[in-house]
């Protein structure tokens, strides 16, 4: 009896002992913990919110199965099923991942591709304001949107999406404002009977040429540039320079805008002090009955005269002048002994709508 | 009999004292739930989110040994209630140097906002002292106008402070830095050009 009871003992006691090892947890389960932190650092709740509630619902699963291992007297410890659940979790959060990086993928491709068609109508007005000097309310929008677009780079460098959205919509707030400030200066420049006429003025001036064999200038307000015409054909075109409210017709003195319309060249000044002039017959009798009719109509101050001595001068096309039109001095000597005091110098805004610029504009930008 | 009767009382006695008068550590993880939440509050989401996804990793493990013991034959939350200790403690810790982050945060964004407004007074005075005689006129308004837009930019900045969006309004003034100094750079190239020709 006593033997029976010493082999029992023995027996329990290297049963015990062989059994006393915890059975090793599935290295899987670190894994997916590790992975799991991958997944939340890569923005899983923000790129694929459904998969990786999903994912962390079996993640969730698989630890309760581990959990009610885990409390087994070791020894009837199996931890085949939870390792291969953790297996699968695995493979799950592997693909995952790979969606996380081609959903931030495709949101940068996205991103960029929209701030780059921002960026190119920003590019587009900032262009045509090159065209005027009156483009001060353009610029100041268009100088905003280019700070919020660097903003935008940022983030899509630094891979947050989620706060672009917001980003590109201020963007494109700017650039509708510049847009409409830009509309409102070129309102005339889109209208189709207006540039109708400015057409058929420089029609008829070249024709005059041609049929009187005289040299004529044609200025281009919105293309800034200077038309040498002999004998109805186009001996040289020249770039020139405006005032601040260049765009305009003039329609009385210190309003900086450049007359529109047919004059004559009255007076050859070779001693200017911007190098060379050559003086027009501004105001005609159109401008006269123009400015009396603003005058009547409240549009320009009651005190305001008409002005005069607009001009063709030297001094170079890249500055403001006060209404006349400058051009580079090497031009001017060019220009000058071509012309006479008589000549006609047609003076128009352009000879095509920006209508479709505008339209443009607005098309790339929708 | 009677031996058998005590001696059966005696051993379900000490079974239940075993297993049930180890209770869960209900109030541990409250005051831990407590903690984070109180961290969360404080701006950790946005100023220490690694530390604060840390904190709620560690109260899920706290979780799962709480669970783990509750399903044990002879319950021990020892550990758990350690666990839960330690989560409470760094949530607490977490949540005191919130504030300190935020203060660097702001302080950062002032400075600049300070270097911001620096390059635009410099663009500003450089802009003044520009020749605006012809030749460079044109161009001396084109950046006065992209400073103007600039310059309407830089009371965002104000806004994203007031707003406590440090971050966003650091990156704000950081960009209007960037684009006075370029128009800077632009008018002393104008004056450059002026020399040039003179």
């Amino acid at each position: 009896m006593k033997t029976a009871f010493f082999a029992s003992a023995l027996f329990l006691c290297v049963f015990c002992s062989s059994s006393c090892q915890n059975p090793p947890v599935p290295p899987e389960v670190e894994k997916a913990k590790s992975q799991e932190n991958d997944l939340w650092r890569a923005g899983a709740p923000l790129y694929a919110s459904d998969e990786y509630a999903r994912y962390l619902e079996s993640l969730r699963l698989a630890k309760e199965k581990l959990i009610r291992q885990n409390v087994r007297l070791r020894w009837f410890r199996d931890y085949k099923e939870v390792r291969s659940d953790y297996i699968v979790i695995l493979a799950q959060g592997d693909a995952l991942i790979q969606k996380v990086q081609v959903e931030k993928r495709s949101q940068s491709q996205d991103f960029s591709q929209r701030l780059g068609w921002l960026e190119e109508r920003m590019g587009k007005i900032k262009a045509l304001t090159q065209l005027m000097n009156e483009h001060a309310p353009v610029r100041e929008s268009l100088a905003r949107a280019e700070v919020v677009s660097r903003e935008a780079q940022i983030l899509i460098r630094n891979e947050k999406y989620t706060e672009l959205a917001p980003k590109l919509d201020l963007i494109d707030g700017h650039i509708r404002q510049a847009e409409e400030a830009l509309f409102s200066i070129l309102a005339r420049y889109a209208d189709d009977s207006q540039v109708a006429r400015w057409r058929k003025l420089a029609d008829d001036t070249v024709s005059e040429s041609r049929r009187r064999g005289t040299t004529v200038v044609l200025v281009n307000k919105l293309a800034r540039t200077l038309t040498l015409v002999k004998k109805g054909k186009e001996i040289a075109v020249y770039e020139i320079g405006l005032g601040k409210y260049g765009l305009s017709d003039k329609l009385y003195a210190g309003d900086e805008a450049t007359p529109e319309g047919r004059y004559k060249i009255v007076k050859k000044n070779a001693q200017s002090r911007y190098h060379k002039a050559l003086l027009l017959d501004y105001p005609n009798e159109y401008d006269k009955r123009q400015f009396a009719l603003a005058k009547k109509e409240g549009r320009i101050p009651a005190q305001a005269a008409i002005g005069g001595l607009i001009e063709i001068h030297g001094g170079g096309n890249d500055f403001l002048t006060n209404g006349c039109v400058g051009v580079e001095n090497s031009v001017m000597d060019r220009i000058f002994p071509e012309v006479a005091v008589g000549t006609v110098v047609t003076i128009i805004g352009s000879l095509e709508s920006v209508d479709k610029i505008l339209a443009g504009l607005r098309i790339s930008g929708s | 009999m009677k031996k058998f009767s005590k001696f059966l009382v005696l051993g379900i006695f000490v079974v239940s004292l075993f297993s049930s008068c180890a209770k869960q550590p209900t109030q541990a993880i409250d005051a831990a739930k407590a903690a984070i939440e109180a961290a969360t509050k404080e701006g950790a989401t946005v100023y220490a989110a690694d530390e604060l996804k840390k904190l709620n990793d560690d109260l899920q493990a706290a979780m799962d040994e709480v669970s783990t013991q509750g399903k044990k034959f002879f319950k021990k939350f020892g550990t758990a209630k350690e666990m839960l200790t330690k989560v409470q403690a760094d949530a607490d810790a977490l949540k005191a140097t919130i504030p300190a982050k935020i203060e660097a945060a702001k302080n950062a964004a002032i400075q600049a906002q300070t270097e911001a407004k620096a390059a635009l007074d410099d663009a500003k005075a450089l802009l003044e002292k520009a020749p605006v005689g012809k030749g460079t006129k044109a161009d001396i308004m084109a950046m006065k106008a992209d400073l103007g837009g600039l310059e309407t930019s830089f009371a965002e900045v104000q806004t994203a402070i007031d707003g406590a969006d440090y971050f966003g309004a650091s990156a704000k003034a950081a960009t209007i830095k960037e684009k006075a100094t370029v128009i800077s750079d632009q008018v002393k190239a104008a004056i450059e050009k002026v020399k040039g020709k003179r």
